[in-house]
């Protein structure tokens, strides 16, 4: 009689089994929504948002780095060729565009998605104040507002999860006594790190939808099924290198990295075509191939 | 390059507040060499010529970053 009423129960078992596990999974599913840190801390002026992620200290210890970040595109991300705004031509016209500066709210700038991550700590007030120093060309403003130190050691170290406040993420865990609690993240020598900002295609989220580099997408899905074994970081960081070329602003050097990476053969051949008796035609055939050695599609960003 | 619509016409944009999704994909690949071979048909009479290939890399127009320049000088002179 047990045995039956075992058995007669077993699919409500399996039933509660199964309404427990999707309990499980819904709220792990919910809390890592809710524990993504995007965000409960806002900031409503650019000079705390400037102070919110200044990472200058960071430089009494590792000045080296520090250089070599102070040189790299990270450390000026709203700079374009030639030293301009980028967005400033998207703020006068198109779709982005708003006048006053004054009026600009977080909607003007779905590029600060990877532009300036930290953006998305900031209310509109912030927006506005970046918004007008734009418009205004105030440069030494703008120049503030980096991809600095604590963008990639923090804010973007941890996708599984939330990154934890006042924790420097690194290659491995270190003890408090260096000043700071340094805690591993598997992400750092992992092209997914890069990814998060070096791009998939369309960002499908904002009320006006962007698209800008779509070079991860390129990695992942040209890359990796050719038999690609590289990271972005054994390219762009070797040795930890943090001036992460390539550097648009310094033209050889920038010309001799394309050199490198996509090699060129030229074969020419020189003959006399006769297609019929009597009817020479000197020709020169030119046959060109260009090789890429890059981990993605060129051009990209 | 990669070239994109808005995907709401078949009109190419340029500019990230305006590209919407990819159509056509003409840049250089990882593991896939672009080879290209051109014919080049010289006046009656030419036994000489120099050839002359430049790669260029030009993010907006006339913003060139030069990458190779290979040079061939070419002769038809050992044609009977």
């Amino acid at each position: 009689m047990g045995d039956i009423a075992m058995m007669l129960l077993r699919p409500w078992n399996l039933a509660l089994k199964w309404a427990v596990m999707f309990s499980i999974i819904f709220f792990l599913f919910f809390d890592g929504v809710t524990a993504r840190c995007d965000s409960t801390e806002q900031v409503s002026t650019l000079n705390e948002l400037i102070a919110l992620f200044d990472s200058s200290s960071c430089k009494e210890c590792h000045e080296k780095i520090y250089e070599q970040w102070e040189k790299s595109h990270h450390a000026r991300p709203l700079m374009g060729l030639d030293d301009e705004i980028f967005m400033t031509k998207y703020l006068k016209n198109g779709v982005l565009a708003v006048k006053p500066g004054e009026k600009g709210t977080k909607r003007n700038f779905p590029c600060f998605k990877c532009h300036l991550p930290q953006f998305k700590y900031a209310t509109d007030k912030v927006a506005a104040e970046i918004a007008d120093a734009i418009l205004r060309n105030d440069k030494a403003s703008v120049r503030q507002l980096t991809i600095s130190c604590l963008v990639c050691h923090n804010e973007k170290a941890v996708v599984h999860g939330c990154p934890e406040k006042n924790v420097i993420y690194g290659n491995r865990d270190l003890p408090e006594d260096t000043g700071h609690l340094v805690k591993k993240s598997p992400l750092m020598k992992n092209s997914l790190m890069c990814g998060q900002c070096h791009g998939l295609g369309p960002n499908l989220e904002f009320e006006t939808p962007v698209q800008c580099a779509t070079l991860y997408g390129s990695y992942l899905h040209a890359y990796i099924p050719s038999g690609g074994t590289q990271t972005c970081q054994d390219c762009h960081m070797k040795d930890g290198n943090h001036y992460m070329p390539p550097n648009f602003n310094n033209r050889e050097e920038f010309s001799e990295r394309l050199k490198q990476s996509l090699p060129m053969e030229v074969q020419t051949l020189s003959y006399t075509f006769e297609p019929k008796e009597g009817d020479s035609r000197p020709m020169v055939v030119l046959k060109t191939k260009i090789t890429s050695k890059a981990g993605h599609r060129i051009p990209d960003g | 390059m990669p070239q994109a619509t808005d995907s709401r016409s078949n009109q190419m944009m340029l500019g990230p507040d305006k590209k919407l999704g990819l159509i056509r994909d003409t840049s250089i690949q990882p593991f896939a060499p672009k080879e290209e071979t051109m014919e080049i048909p010289l006046p009656p009479g030419v036994t000489k010529a120099v050839i002359e290939v430049r790669l260029t890399y030009q993010p907006r127009p006339g913003n060139i970053y030069p990458i190779h320049k290979v040079v061939r000088n070419v002769s038809l002179e050992e044609t009977r």
